[in-house]
């Protein structure tokens, strides 16, 4: 009997038949479902215990203390940390997603030596290290040859930056990137007082913000929100009333209890007007130049705050009321995106802290005294110059250094008239950029050399801007190693200054936060443990410093330019760091659409200049242009264009590269009257529709 | 004529026949050995010898502080005993020397392993005894061998979800979704 063709068709039949009782496909199916879930992209986190570990994160400029989640020892997020008085339990967007920051595909992943333009080539340590000798080894002792600037504001890298040119003989090259505090700390001492500055907006009753975005991007923000959060619990009544007077309806007025208006170029006028209105409903002071401050302030009468800010009078009758009304009134003055602004803005804000008595109280206004150092040959952070106007002294050959150190800085970003800076940089033969992440200014660098991230080294942070109270944090590795092939730069720049010939006294980064901590009266451990360290202002009284605001300039009116008010989101980055992956949702399609960035304007603003909703404008400032969309605005202050900074990068990742402009190249730099510092706060452009 | 028309049906099917009884062999007997690739635990360990030494699961699958379950022990908990060889079995001193000297963790296949999206608590199943879940492993001087599903990648040991729905159920136990899956 044979197997014919009908045979053969039924055997097939049966086999199928048969397989529907075996656990073939019903078996085969379930395993298919299951090997489509195994997506090879999906981050997979190690199987372990989960910690939360105290860290430092500072990745945002005041520094978070933040508690870093782990699973099996491999950070996955973080998180505030409830038990540090900066935090209590709060974490601002770029340190809550520092985790993801740690992994990001922007990260230098070892040392890079330039081979050619915009091309470079992985090398060993040794041969990095050796390069960083090699080059500053014939500059040694010849002053102006070398400098370093530093985009931390609160560490002790500082004074090991400090202390090594000043061992090479080149003390004057040590530069900070521009913040407030510099601007502040010069404040001050033309009030007759010395230190930084503090805010005590936790103990006062009503906040005047002038300009400072303390509740977003300005000084210790965390904790700034905290104190907001605490004077309005959610369903009772306020206990504080906080204002903005600022050139625009950002993070920080969309939750005050009242938002006006002041044009950028009119904070000083915004300040002494308010003056002038507190005294005539009674407000004086002991201070020895009240009479002359008294006579400056008359000057600042309603019509020309009317004129300067396009606001009416009665603003500042009720603003002046209402704080005379207050029992511990605050004025906190700044930038609307915290730098560039002159002493003689921060002097006009500061003064009414003096006019109101406020200076050394609960609630007010206090000065900080200075920090013990670590490293006895390094200069007072106050000291460094300013590296806007260093690069300025760069780019027409008044300052000719040969190397220049960049730690943790974005000044080919980040300076105003951001296209002079870059082409300044070009002037100096070796660059070596201590970066995290490969930025505009690592791009431009001779030396790559990689830094760790937060969570994998030992780093400090003393008397974040506008702590009312002198204050000190600490954090060490959450990792044992970094992910990438990086190197804490302070460990490398003390065994370059060994090489040198010169001892600063320690060999690790870790050795000197330890020295230094000690120094304060802190205890280490409890430090990395997560607690902050703080301790008491120094008293002292300050003048209203009416001799130096006598020299400000009035107010010029320009009929084809409007102020531009840079505006700072946390979210969308720093002048270090580009808008973290994880914050990319929270920037708004008013803010950015597809790689064009928008300008907000009021409607008569934009009437003023023949704009309308949508139109593609040119911004020109300083020595630069921008493209970006129109967006009307009545959040906008009077003849003011506000836009959004941290857009138009041309290095970091995917994410942020490309998309929208960067304003750092249209802000225009000026002398300040009388003080002779660098200010462009008060930038004003031409806007021309395209 | 009928006779021959029905004997010639009957032989008819014998085809059919053939075909179903060959694939129920080759489904229920081929099949699962297709599908699953063996593999041998990196270390021979013992858990009779440790069982016979008085020792219980306790001892070494541990509640971390915050209850979650620890699972496989640690060098650091292995090399509490085991830092150097102290015994005469291969076994320890492959693990001493490729291991607990090394630092390297110890490569164990979990048989238990459970995709990220089941949250499973050894904590709300302490009450049972492991055996009610696990065989008894107190009895097993070598490791079983371990079956991989050559497409889905999990064990051929590993609990169905099946399997915890029928216990939940018995014991009035939710079977909510959200009970497992987060």
């Amino acid at each position: 009997m044979g197997l014919d063709r009908r045979g053969f068709v039924k055997f097939v039949v049966g086999g199928v038949a048969g397989t529907l009782f075996t656990p073939v496909i019903w078996k085969g199916m379930d395993d298919a479902a299951k090997w489509s879930q195994n997506w090879g992209w999906i981050p997979r986190l190690p199987k372990g215990e989960r910690k939360a570990v105290p860290a430092l994160s500072k990745l945002c400029k005041s520094g978070c203390a933040v508690k870093v989640q782990t699973v099996g020892g491999a950070p996955f997020a973080a998180l505030g940390n409830p038990d540090n008085p900066m935090s209590k339990g709060g974490v601002c967007p770029i340190c809550a997603g520092s985790v993801q920051l740690m992994y990001s595909p922007a990260r230098v992943a070892g040392p890079l030596k330039k081979v050619g333009e915009g091309k470079y080539s992985p090398i060993k340590w040794e041969e990095a290290e050796a390069m960083l000798v090699e080059k500053l080894t014939p500059l040694k002792g010849q002053d102006g040859k070398i400098a370093a600037i530093s985009g931390d504001e609160t560490g002790t890298a500082n004074e090991v930056l400090s202390a090594l040119l000043a061992g090479l003989g080149n003390a004057s090259g040590y530069c900070a990137m521009p913040g407030e505090m510099l601007t502040a700390t010069r404040g001050v001492k033309l009030m007759g007082g010395a230190g930084q500055p503090g805010f005590d907006i936790e103990g006062a009753d009503f906040v005047l913000m002038i300009g400072a975005d303390a509740l977003d991007s300005w000084g210790a923000s965390v904790a700034n929100q905290k104190a907001f959060a605490a004077s309005h619990p959610t369903g009772e009544a306020a206990t504080a009333r906080f204002v903005y007077a600022g050139p625009a309806l950002n993070n920080t007025s969309g939750v005050c209890d009242q938002f006006v208006a002041v044009p950028p170029t009119a904070t000083g006028v915004f300040a002494l007007a308010l003056a002038n209105a507190l005294i005539s409903v009674g407000a004086t002071c002991s201070a020895p130049d009240f009479a002359d401050y008294k006579a400056l302030a008359a000057k600042c009468t309603p019509e020309v705050f009317e004129k300067a800010t396009g606001l009416k009078a009665e603003v500042l009758k009720d603003l002046a009321g209402k704080i005379k009304a207050a029992k511990a009134p605050l004025v906190i003055p700044g930038a609307s995106f915290g730098q560039g602004s002159g002493a003689l803005d921060f002097v006009a804000g500061a003064s009414l802290n003096v006019l109101l008595g406020r200076v050394g109280q609960k609630g007010g206004m206090t000065l900080l005294p200075a920090a013990p150092k670590a490293l006895s040959a390094a200069a007072d952070r106050a000291e460094a110059k300013d590296a806007g106007s260093f690069m300025a002294q760069v780019a027409t050959g008044k300052a000719a250094p040969a190397a220049l150190i960049v730690y943790e800085a974005n000044p080919a970003y980040a300076l105003p008239q951001a296209g002079d800076m870059t082409k300044a940089l070009g002037n100096i033969a070796f660059k070596v950029a201590f970066a995290t992440y490969m930025d505009e200014t690592a791009s431009l660098a001779d030396l790559v050399l990689p830094a760790p991230h937060p969570y994998e080294r030992f780093d400090d942070a003393m008397n974040p801007y506008g702590v009312a109270k002198p204050t000190y944090l600490a954090g060490k590795p959450v990792l044992a190693k970094p992910v990438v092939d990086a190197k804490d730069p302070v460990d490398v720049l003390l065994a370059a200054a060994g090489k040198l010939g010169l001892s600063l006294g320690f060999e690790t980064y870790a050795d000197v936060i330890k020295a230094k901590a000690k120094a304060v009266g802190a205890d280490m451990d409890t430090l990395t443990g997560g607690a902050a360290w703080t301790g008491e202002p120094k008293g002292g009284s300050l003048s209203l410093g009416a001799a130096a605001l006598a020299k400000a300039p009035a107010p010029k009116a320009d009929d084809k330019a409007v102020a531009l008010a840079p505006l700072s989101k946390l979210a969308c980055g720093t002048t270090e760091l580009a808008c973290p992956p994880a914050d990319l949702l929270t920037i708004r399609d008013t803010e950015l659409k597809g790689k064009d960035l928008f300008v907000q304007m009021n409607a008569a603003t934009a009437k003023k200049l023949g704009v309308a909703e949508g139109n593609k404008i040119k911004l020109t400032g300083g020595s630069g242009e921008v493209k970006a969309l129109v967006h009307v605005n009545e959040g906008v202050a009077a003849g003011t264009v506000a836009m959004l900074m941290g857009f138009g990068h041309s290095a970091w990742d995917q994410y942020t590269k490309g998309k929208g402009d960067n304003i750092f190249k249209i802000l225009t730099v000026s002398d300040e009257a009388g003080t002779g510092m660098k200010v462009w706060a008060g930038s004003t452009v031409t806007v021309a529709k395209i | 004529m009928e006779e021959k028309k029905q004997c010639k049906g009957c032989w008819g099917a014998l085809p059919f026949v053939i075909g179903f009884v060959a694939a129920v062999i080759a489904g229920w007997v081929l099949y699962p050995d297709l599908i699953y690739s063996k593999k041998t635990q990196p270390v021979n360990f013992s858990h009779k010898v440790h069982a016979e030494q008085g020792m219980v699961c306790a001892d070494c699958h541990t509640f971390r502080d915050d209850g979650s379950y620890a699972g496989i022990p640690t060098n650091e908990k292995c090399n509490e005993c085991h830092s150097d060889v102290v015994g005469t079995n291969p076994a320890e001193k492959v693990y001493v020397d490729k291991y607990g000297k090394t630092g390297k963790d110890v490569p164990w296949l979990i048989y238990q392993y459970q995709p990220d999206n089941v949250i499973f608590s050894h904590k709300a199943h302490e009450s049972l005894e492991c055996t009610s879940c696990h065989p008894d492993m107190a009895k097993n001087d070598v490791p079983p061998t371990y079956y991989q599903n050559k497409l889905s990648g999990y064990s051929k040991q590993t609990m169905r979800m099946w399997q915890c729905e029928r216990c939940h159920a018995e014991n009035g136990v939710s079977n909510a979704c959200h009970v497992c899956h987060k």
